[in-house]
């Protein structure tokens, strides 16, 4: 790690100092052990910052998007000849480089108004099953050495094994390296566990009608419709969301639990095809709501119907742009 | 809404959106026919499945539909020609999916039924209605209103 780290600032120091890239997006130090926060880096002195370790969460995708149709936005009042174009560098592991390929595929930015520094990933630590291994405890002090974290608490320190905090998501995950890069940091990482990527579907699938709508509205029924679901998730880019549509109005914002329900519904929805399941919307949600039962279903179907794996290669469009004659149609009903 | 609706004396309310060029013409023609269907059709006309915001379906089944039905020209038969292959897959994906989150499966329906398929239009109603009429009342995402 230290080494990807050291060579990431470099590469990252280069990349500024030759003004290749105008920012970079990574990932710096946080406030509280065990978190690391994203960061905009425009000064090749500050490449300093950047880590890159267990603690990054975040899809970085997400700021790219947000830094890149800003910009375009700006330069829309400026003369033609006076516009500037703007390069954003982003440090992408295999999730973040998924959903810039989904970004690019929907014509949302163009390959040359981002550089990738792919970085190898072996999948963050989620903050809530740290939480529980150490009984709620605030966390004074925390590292991770090898395959062990050590956390220290008032109560002594204690030593867990990464494996068993890892985000469910990291567990599973298929495509832990880039996608695409244009500089590669250090080598490959070692694959995770996709075989049983589906287990947790297949066992829900295999529930009552009862004991699933059970499930939803218990589920639903946490959320607080705060957004921050949709705020950190990179494919969830609309400039006016259809919650906050009001002609017409699709979804009400009072408390009613429906509302809820059909906002998860409608958004969840929208994730097909075109979630790459990097966790972010799990592990922002302040009242654990368990998202990504509902979105890898999505996944799953996508992959079992058409074929498709979000943002997983550049010739493989997103399933609902296109089609095939012979599509399954067997849930056609024929009186 | 759900508590006050009892099975008795109650009858399935069932929306259907259907495409113009087809399924709309379809009942156009079972209404020229004078083919008896059930009444518990209300159908909303849009100009191609394709253009079904899936949200379509779900906003019904919140305002307390009973059932849905969408349905549109055959497969190679869209006035748009590709419209309806795009929706199949949206629609594939929809019903998967709706009922994976716990609603029963007979509550949206999906089908094709064409210009001069008049007979097949009061089959479909018919079909539809019955397997609505069996589920009950829906209770499921349905909105009160105070
Ligand atoms: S989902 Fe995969 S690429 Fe993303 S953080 Fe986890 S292990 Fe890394
Ligand atoms: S982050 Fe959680 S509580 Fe907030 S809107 Fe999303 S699911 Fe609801």
């Amino acid at each position: 790690m230290e080494n990807i780290e050291k060579k990431l600032r470099e590469e990252a120091k280069l990349l500024l100092a030759e003004k290749r890239v105008d920012v970079i997006i990574g990932y710096e130090k946080g406030t509280l052990p065990f978190t690391a926060t994203p960061c905009f880096i425009t000064d090749p002195e500050n490449a300093e910052k950047l880590v890159w370790n267990a603690c990054c969460v975040q899809n970085l995708a997400k700021f790219v998007h947000d830094v890149i149709s800003q910009h375009k936005e700006s330069q829309k009042r400026v003369k033609p000849e006076d516009r500037k174009k703007k390069v954003v560098g982003v440090v992408g592991r295999g999730c973040a480089t998924r959903s810039i390929v989904l970004h690019l595929q929907e014509k949302q930015y163009d390959r040359g108004d981002v550089v990738i520094i792919g970085v190898p990933c072996t999948g963050y630590i989620d903050g809530k099953k740290l939480a529980v291994q150490i009984g709620g405890e605030e966390v004074l002090e925390g590292s991770v050495e090898g395959d062990q974290v050590k956390v220290k608490t008032a109560s002594g320190e204690k030593s867990i094994t990464l494996k068993d905090v890892l985000a469910d998501n990291c567990l599973t995950c298929r495509f832990n390296n880039p996608i695409i890069s244009d500089i590669m940091i250090g080598e490959n990482a070692p694959p995770m566990d996709p075989d049983h990527e589906y287990d947790e579907v297949g066992a829900f699938e295999n529930l009552s009608t009862e004991e699933r709508w059970a499930y939803f509205t218990k589920e639903m029924g946490k959320c607080i419709r705060c957004y921050a679901c949709r705020q950190v998730c990179p494919s969830c880019y609309c400039k006016v969301c259809f919650v906050e549509q009001s002609q017409p109005r699709w979804v009400g914002i009072g408390a009613d639990e429906t509302d809820t329900q059909v906002f998860q519904l409608m958004r969840l929805f929208h994730m097909v095809g075109r979630c790459v399941d990097c966790g972010s919307c799990s592990a922002v949600c302040p009242m654990g709501v368990d998202l990504r039962k509902f979105l890898k279903k999505l996944d799953k179907d996508g992959f079992d119907l058409f074929g498709n794996r979000a943002g997983s290669s550049m010739d493989d469009p997103p399933p609902l742009s296109t089609y095939k004659e012979n599509d399954k149609q067997d849930f056609i009903f024929d009186p | 809404m759900s508590e006050t609706k009892t099975t008795e004396g109650w009858e399935p309310k069932i929306v259907a959106i259907v495409c113009n060029w087809c399924t709309y013409a379809g009942a156009d023609l079972a209404g020229i026919s004078r083919i008896q269907y059930p009444p518990n059709v209300r159908i909303v006309r849009v100009p191609c499945t394709g253009r079904i915001n899936p949200f379509y379906v779900v906003k019904a089944l919140q305002e307390g539909a009973d059932g849905v039905l969408v349905s549109g020209c055959h497969p190679g038969e869209c006035h748009y020609i590709t419209g309806n292959l795009h929706a199949r897959r949206k629609f594939a994906m929809l019903k998967n999916f709706l009922s994976y989150i716990g609603l029963e499966e007979d509550r949206t329906i999906f089908t094709w039924v064409s210009a001069s398929e008049g007979e097949r239009f009061a089959q479909v109603i018919k079909g539809v209605t019955e397997k609505v009429r069996a589920l009950g009342p829906a209770n499921k995402l349905v909105k009160k209103i105070a």
